[in-house]
């Protein structure tokens, strides 16, 4: 009897659990799980957000490749990393370090925005709602789009969600006039759905699509279409909370962005970061060496101003004073205290320096890292000067073109309050080719340093000229049939032979 | 009733029955008295064992061998015993006096080892095996067992991973390492409990280490990098014995780093740069080393009846590590039982407990940039020029020189790093004997770690100044359950052929939490971490949950013919829940063959051979190398702010793999046991060959793919290697005895396939270093490949110099145009450096004389190469420097190899790559124990005390501080890849030792 208990006991232990080994993670949020509201969605959607305020994009790889390229910026320390003077000097190649970071981030971007657009379609709710939402990742993917096709032109281009690698291991390059329909296609969707005037400037509106369009028309050469758009946004801007902010530099501090009207878009850092999510280096890059002016340390000088913009923008012009620093200061006074120098003094790089984003960054990390500033990506006074641009292409010589370029300068004249004489009105009845040298000086000016000037050289075919001699930033080897265009990544090229050859000359 | 005559008679019967009675009982309980000797010598044995079967009746001899027993029942049988010797049982009839002799156990091949899921006799093992036993573990005096493996089995190779820091892991590896990705450690099973921690060394009665195919496939998808079976000691019948052992040990650093003073610091700054002289002369060293202290004890106790057995034992380990303000205490309950409920069926119970307290300094940092050096390592780095404090009464930091880090003192001091780790484990286990030849086993385990690591960074630091101090807890927890049930089944099936069938079922599941909070901003540094609500900032609390489960079927088959011919055959079928939808079961199956020569008529009585057996395996066995959850796809939680709002966002951060397979592991193994001269002399040698297939590699996607990599089977690997162990019995003597073990292995390591084939590098520099790659990942080559720039010397004056030569002036530091092509670029960087040792050994040697014993044990590895990350950052001019720099070229000194004083980017080249050859007196005790008479006097049955030291010399020309160094091998893949690194290691030990047992 015994022995049939104990085995009965034996039994009941050997066959204690049967399992069929399926994971059921909790804490982790899986796919199939996911989208079950609006707020799942609007949360892939963010991720798709989140991935531009990365190190990689807007923190600091993309955006320091942009900003030395033109001939505003140029380098200051030159022992700094190699890939960054490539980028600046004309002399890339396909190993760039900073490609090498932001291309694969901004298919980060594309990817999140593909998942949200995908899930979109299975999340619940009033359709008009989730369409708001997803109408954001359309957003997105074209903004990443469009500065991949204006840097790279053919590019491969994904709209699917990716399930399994081989799908993307033999994809090939989409031709860049192929591409640039998806963006607008993209972007007409968010303008159709997405929201008059969101909460906060983080989140694109209705404005911000077709201000996007409009610089994508633009770009395109198709200035109708751009003039539509730009009207579109400048007809309803109070409708989407826009204009333009009273003092230039209240748009370079990072404690007032929150209030302000202007951005069409903006990327929010807040000076705490998640490994490589919300760190940014901007003021970090073009602070100034031996500048002890504030608590969080001294810049790196790594971005500069091209000597010849400094000395040819005129002084009385109160953006100059925004967009440059010409002093630095010192703890050689008495008790440590701070004393003010020439920026001529910095040893390492004796000239001035780029203060958008080093003079008020908010709170910041050491040496500028980590700031509060919330990026402009696009604001108003852009919108307007396309619209100028776009207005004198197809209807030279319109008064409505001049009254644009005026509320621009008009705002330029607000010294902090006083109001100056500089700049004057636009003369009326320019020619249609000063107007448009006029209103192109215009944008590099009131948009200086803020990642446009580039794209205006590549797309007005500027380069030898800008680059040349008599240019602000002279290169000998700017190489028209090459530089406008970047290498591709050699590492993506070896693992997919299809996206074969690089760009001409690379 | 009863007249008063009956009762007056009644009164007299009960009286002379009670007489007669007596005096029978007194005729049954007799002295039974005589003489257990020895049949070797015909010596007396003292303290052999006799005692009354079935019973707890018994008594230990004296000094010549003369024992004394009551025996009080009839039909008593008494059982002779000896460690050593082959028990004898005698019926006592109606003798008085009895004599045995009793034969040495000189087979040792009866001996019964312990392999998965059973035991076999030596005789019979068809796989490689090799044995530790309880007497080499306790040698020396060890917080845990790993450590006393080292240098004690062929083929396994011990290092712990932070030189002599109290509770520092320690790495096992058996065989070298078969995987990149995942863990090369061996698997441990306790008892039968698998994937546990090692017990104390005095609780383990031995270890079998299971090195080949055929001995770990059992364990299938868990056995590719070996497994090591502890047995922890359990009660035997007869008399209870108590332990009682105590031991205190000093330690003190056995290497320093020779540094400069603060005159010849200054003297070398100025002769780069400015530097005005600092006001101290500080031998940082000397400052945060100091006199370690070890104090070990423990009390068991164990016995048991025929029918039950126990064994309860109690340790208390503290150490007081050689670094100021770290140390450990560690407490440990050990109770194993053992019931015979009847004949046939049996019970038991093991309980582990244990609770360790851990007071921890900073070091082997991933990085020493501003504010985040480890103490060992700012100790070398440090200016010593300047005090501990500065006039103010702060703490010196590095300012103006250098990335800026706080003294040594102070990061000592006053960083809070604190782990308390609670171990609870219980196994129950039920066996009964169906029939004569069946057996069931089935067992129950329950395992429960604990661990809560508590941080605080007090403002008078660096780190902690402008966050006015940072405090964090962290706990992990770990929780396993296990059922084991099998069948076992022996029987004769044809004439002197025995098959063994062995079948069974395992269920594991474990579960992995932990939970994180930190916060920053406190108004006082007295609350340390205990206090995070006082903060005013919190930082991004963390939890999660991770739980895998594996069910198993498994079978072995031995047939054993005639003693001599053996066939085993083993197979496992692993089901995990963590591994990919289309494979989640994997099959290893292993077979092998033994040949017991000496069992033959032609050499069955030969007087030389006494053993000889060859034996060949081959079998496939796996690595769990696989993270829950790892293989599918996941949205991850990532930062996001929105309007300056931190806001919910995620992300794709992998794709499913349906596919992804186990890590497999094909190993042969060929080996030979020779013993001459009745076993005096016993050789083992064993060669093995293993790929490993399917390796797990991270493989980059492409960019466009929106996921960074995958997790993928792309490699290849392969180790091959030789061992040899030599036991010999030199002497032996009525009084002097004399045995050694010695033990050699090799192993070479070579990687055979990767993703693509390509390069893979990887980067173990400490972050500071701004470096991009250290060691490389190469076809053809050994895991753990150092990548790097050949040094070629210093650039003298009028020498034309390459172009892209990173100085160019006489002085500087000359490179290799590795590729000859005429100048210096990354295309010059090769491979500098193998840190896989060329072969491992251990050569031990026991001596008795009397009373008298002595062990000295040597253990070294020939071969390795050392990275050594302090000497680069030491050259590279914005710290202190070593006393190399005292020869650094000068015009009038040009005939040296350090180059002119300077600061330098820390480049990762062969300058800084050094032989980590060494040999090492890693331990010597002498023990002496009391005579008998005097010990029975006092009530004891053994009186032993000793002293010993470890690490008392070691001969290397490595000029680190220990060769033994194991920088940033943590984790699974940094486990393989980082290997042979040297960055602030807390330093190695040279221990003097005191103690003595007593036996109950």
């Amino acid at each position: 009897m015994k022995k049939y208990i104990a085995l009965l006991c034996f039994g009941t232990l050997a066959f204690f659990s049967c399992s069929d080994l399926e994971e059921k993670p909790v804490g982790i949020i899986r796919p199939e799980n996911f989208f079950n509201n609006t707020d799942d969605l609007q949360a892939a959607v963010n991720g798709a957000f989140a991935n531009i305020g990365h190190n990689n994009y807007w923190g600091r790889e993309f955006t320091i490749a942009l900003m030395l390229r033109d001939d505003m910026s140029d380098i200051g320390d030159r022992t700094t990393q190699a890939a960054r003077i490539d980028v600046n000097d004309m002399s890339m190649n396909d190993t760039n370090a900073l490609v090498a970071n932001f291309w694969p981030q901004s298919y980060v971007i594309i990817t999140a925005a593909n998942q949200a657009i995908e899930g979109a379609k299975k999340t619940p709710g009033d359709p008009a709602k989730v369409n708001a939402i997803v109408a954001q990742a359309y957003f997105a993917r074209a903004f990443a789009y469009y500065h991949l096709v204006r840097l790279f032109g053919d590019i491969p281009y994904v709209d699917f969600v990716v399930n399994d690698v081989n799908q993307v291991n033999s994809l090939t390059k989409t031709k860049e006039a192929d591409v640039y329909p998806k963006i607008i296609a993209d972007l007409e969707f968010a303008k159709q759905w997405l929201d008059d005037k969101p909460k906060v400037k983080a989140v694109p509106g209705k404005g911000t699509a077709a201000g996007y369009l409009a610089s994508v028309y633009l770009t395109l050469g198709n200035f109708q279409k751009a003039y539509d758009e730009a009207k579109f946004v400048i007809t309803n801007e109070a409708k989407f909370g826009l204009g333009l902010d009273a003092d230039f530099q209240d748009l370079f501090n990072a404690t007032k962005t929150a209030s302000l009207k202007e951005p069409l878009f903006t990327i929010d850092f807040n000076n705490l970061t998640s490994g490589n999510y919300g760190q940014d280096y901007t003021a970090f890059f073009t602070g100034s060496l031996k500048d002890d002016s504030y608590s969080y340390g001294q810049g790196f000088s790594v971005a500069v101003p091209s000597l010849k913009v400094f000395n040819t923008w005129d002084q009385r012009d109160y953006r100059r004073a925004v967009s440059f620093d010409t002093i630095i200061r010192k703890k050689t006074g008495p008790g440590g205290s701070l004393q003010v120098y020439p920026s001529s003094d910095n040893e390492k790089v004796p000239r001035p320096h780029i203060a958008k984003y080093f003079r008020f960054p908010g709170k910041a990390g050491a040496n500028g890292r980590t700031s509060q500033h919330n990026y402009i990506t696009m604001r108003y006074a852009e919108v307007l000067l396309t619209a100028a641009e776009a207005l004198n292409e197809i209807n030279p010589g319109t008064a409505e073109a001049d009254g644009y370029v005026n509320r621009v300068r008009a705002r330029a004249r607000n010294k902090a309050g006083k109001q100056v004489s500089f700049p004057a009105n636009v003369t009326p009845g320019l020619s249609q080719t000063d107007f448009r040298k006029m209103v192109i000086d215009e944008r590099r000016l009131e948009l200086a340093f803020e990642y446009i000037r580039w794209y205006d050289i590549k797309r007005l075919k500027i380069g030898p000229e800008v680059f040349g001699p008599n240019g602000l930033e002279p290169h000998a080897n700017f190489d028209p049939n090459r530089d406008y265009l970047w290498p591709l990544p050699g590492t993506e090229l070896a693992i997919n032979p299809n996206l074969q050859p690089n760009n001409p000359g690379y | 009733m009863f007249t008063n005559r009956k009762k007056k008679s009644f009164k007299w019967c009960l009286l002379v029955s009670f007489l007669l009675a007596n005096i029978v009982m007194h005729a049954q309980e007799r002295k039974v008295t005589g003489k257990i000797t020895s049949s070797e010598d015909l010596l007396g044995l003292p303290g052999a064992n006799v005692y009354i079967k079935n019973s707890s009746v018994g008594a230990s001899a004296d000094m010549d061998g003369n024992y004394t027993v009551i025996v009080g029942e009839k039909n008593a049988v008494l059982v002779f015993n000896f460690v050593g010797f082959q028990s004898v049982e005698v019926p006592v009839g109606t003798k008085s006096v009895i004599n045995v002799s009793l034969k040495p156990d000189t087979k040792a091949l009866d001996e019964v080892i312990v392999v998965g899921y059973g035991t076999r006799k030596k005789s019979d093992i068809t796989g490689s095996v090799s044995s530790v036993t309880a007497k080499e573990l306790t040698a020396f005096p060890l917080l845990n067992a790993e450590q006393a493996l080292q240098g004690r089995a062929a083929g396994v190779s011990v290092m712990t991973n932070n030189g002599g820091e109290p509770g520092a892991p320690t790495k096992i590896r058996v065989r070298g390492g078969t995987s990149i990705n995942a863990s090369g450690d061996a698997l441990i099973v306790v008892d039968g409990f698998a994937g546990v921690s090692m017990p104390a060394p005095q609780d383990i009665a031995s270890i079998e280490v299971l090195k080949d195919a055929s001995a770990t496939a059992i364990y299938g998808s868990r056995g590719s990098n070996g497994v090591i079976m502890v047995t922890t000691k359990k009660g035997k019948p007869g008399k209870p014995v108590i332990e009682f052992s105590n031991s205190t040990s000093v330690q003190s650093v056995n290497n320093k780093l020779h540094l400069l003073n603060a005159d010849q610091f200054a003297a070398y700054r100025q002769s780069f740069t400015t530097h005005t002289q600092g006001p101290a002369n500080s031998d940082w060293q000397d400052i945060i080393y100091r006199d370690g202290m070890i104090s070990n004890t423990q009390l068991s106790f164990s016995g048991g009846s025929e029918n039950v057995r126990y064994y309860i034992s109690g340790t208390y380990f503290n150490q007081n590590g050689v670094v100021i303000n770290s140390g450990i205490d560690k407490y440990t309950i050990v109770g194993n039982l053992e019931a015979d409920l009847s004949p046939k069926f049996k019970v038991g119970l093991n309980t582990f407990t244990s609770k360790q307290n851990k007071e921890g300094i900073i070091s082997q940092t991933g990085a020493g940039g501003t504010g985040a050096a480890g103490v060992i390592a700012s100790a070398y780095r440090f200016m010593p020029d300047k005090g501990i404090y500065n006039a103010d009464g702060t703490y010196t930091t590095t300012a103006p020189i250098g990335d800026d880090i706080d003294n040594p003192y102070a990061t000592a001091m006053e960083n809070i790093l604190e782990t308390v780790s609670i171990v609870n484990r219980n196994n129950f286990f039920a066996q009964y004997q169906i029939t004569k030849d069946l057996d069931f086993k089935t067992t129950l385990g329950l395992t429960d770690n604990n661990s809560q690591t508590g941080r605080f960074i007090p403002s008078t630091l660096i780190a902690g100044k402008n966050i006015k101090g940072e405090a964090s807890v962290n706990n992990t927890r770990f929780s396993s359950f296990l059922t084991e049930n099998y069948l076992t089944f022996k029987r004769e099936i044809i004439d002197r052929g025995m098959l063994t069938v062995l079948g069974g079922y395992s269920y594991q599941k474990n579960k992995n939490e932990n939970s994180y909070a930190a916060s920053r901003g406190f108004l006082t540094n007295t609350n340390s971490y205990r206090n995070l609500g006082a903060g005013t900032v919190f930082l991004k609390p963390d939890s999660g949950l991770s739980e895998t489960e594996l069910i198993s079927a498994f079978g072995r088959l031995n047939f054993d013919y005639d003693e001599k011919y053996l066939f085993t055959f083993t197979a496992r079928r692993d089901g995990s829940s963590s591994f990919s939808k289309n494979y989640k079961y994997g099959t290893f199956p292993s077979g092998a063959i033994g040949w017991n020569i000496s069992n033959e008529n032609f050499l069955k009585d030969n007087k030389t051979v006494s053993n000889l057996k060859l034996r060949a395996s081959y079998g496939a066995t796996g690595n769990p190398s696989i993270g829950a959850y790892s293989t599918l796809s996941r949205f991850s939680e990532i930062y996001y702010v929105s309007g300056d709002v931190i806001t919910n966002s995620v992300q794709l951060t992998s794709l499913d793999n349906p596919n992804l397979k186990w890590e497999t592991s094909y190993q042969q193994d060929y080996g030979i046991d020779l013993g001459l001269f009745d076993n005096r002399i016993s050789i083992t040698a064993d060669y093995y060959k293993t790929i490993t297939k399917d390796l797990l590699f991270n493989r980059p996607l492409p960019g466009i793919s929106g996921i960074a990599s995958q997790l993928q089977n792309v490699g290849e690997l392969e180790n091959k290697g030789w061992e040899l162990g030599i036991n010999t019995r030199n002497f032996i003597g009525a009084d002097f005895t004399w045995s050694t073990n010695f033990n050699i292995s090799s192993n070479k390591n070579k990687v055979l396939k990767l993703a693509d084939n390509k390069d893979l590098l990887i980067n173990s520099a400490p972050g500071h270093f701004l470096a991009t790659e250290s060691q490389i990942l190469r076809v053809g080559q050994p895991v753990g490949s150092f990548f790097g720039f050949i040094y070629d010397g210093v650039i003298q004056q009028g020498e034309a110099v390459l172009p892209g030569n990173f100085e160019t002036t006489p002085g500087g530091e000359k490179f290799r145009d590795y590729n000859g092509d005429g100048k210096l670029d990354s295309q010059d960087k090769t491979i500098i450096g193998n840190p896989n040792p060329d072969f491992i050994f251990g050569f031990n040697n026991d001596f008795t004389y009397k009373n008298i014993d002595l062990n000295i044990f040597f253990q070294g590895s020939q071969g390795g190469q050392i990275l050594n990350y302090t000497l680069m950052e030491l050259a590279s001019g914005n710290n202190n420097a070593t006393t190399e720099v005292l020869d650094a070229w000068t015009p009038t000194n040009t005939n040296t190899n350090v180059p002119a004083n300077a600061a330098r980017t820390k480049r990762i080249t062969s300058r800084f790559v050094y032989d980590g050859s060494y040999i090492r007196l890693k331990n010597v005790s002498i023990g002496y124990s009391l005579d008998e008479k005097i010990v029975s006097k006092m009530g004891l049955s053994k009186v032993r005390f000793y002293i010993s030291a470890q690490n008392l010399w070691t001969i290397t020309d490595y000029p680190g501080t220990d060769p033994e160094t194991n920088y940033l091998n943590d984790t699974n893949s940094r486990s393989n890849t980082n290997l042979g690194l040297d960055y602030g290691g807390y330093p190695n030990v040279r221990t003097f030792t005191a103690g003595f047992n007593l036996k109950f």
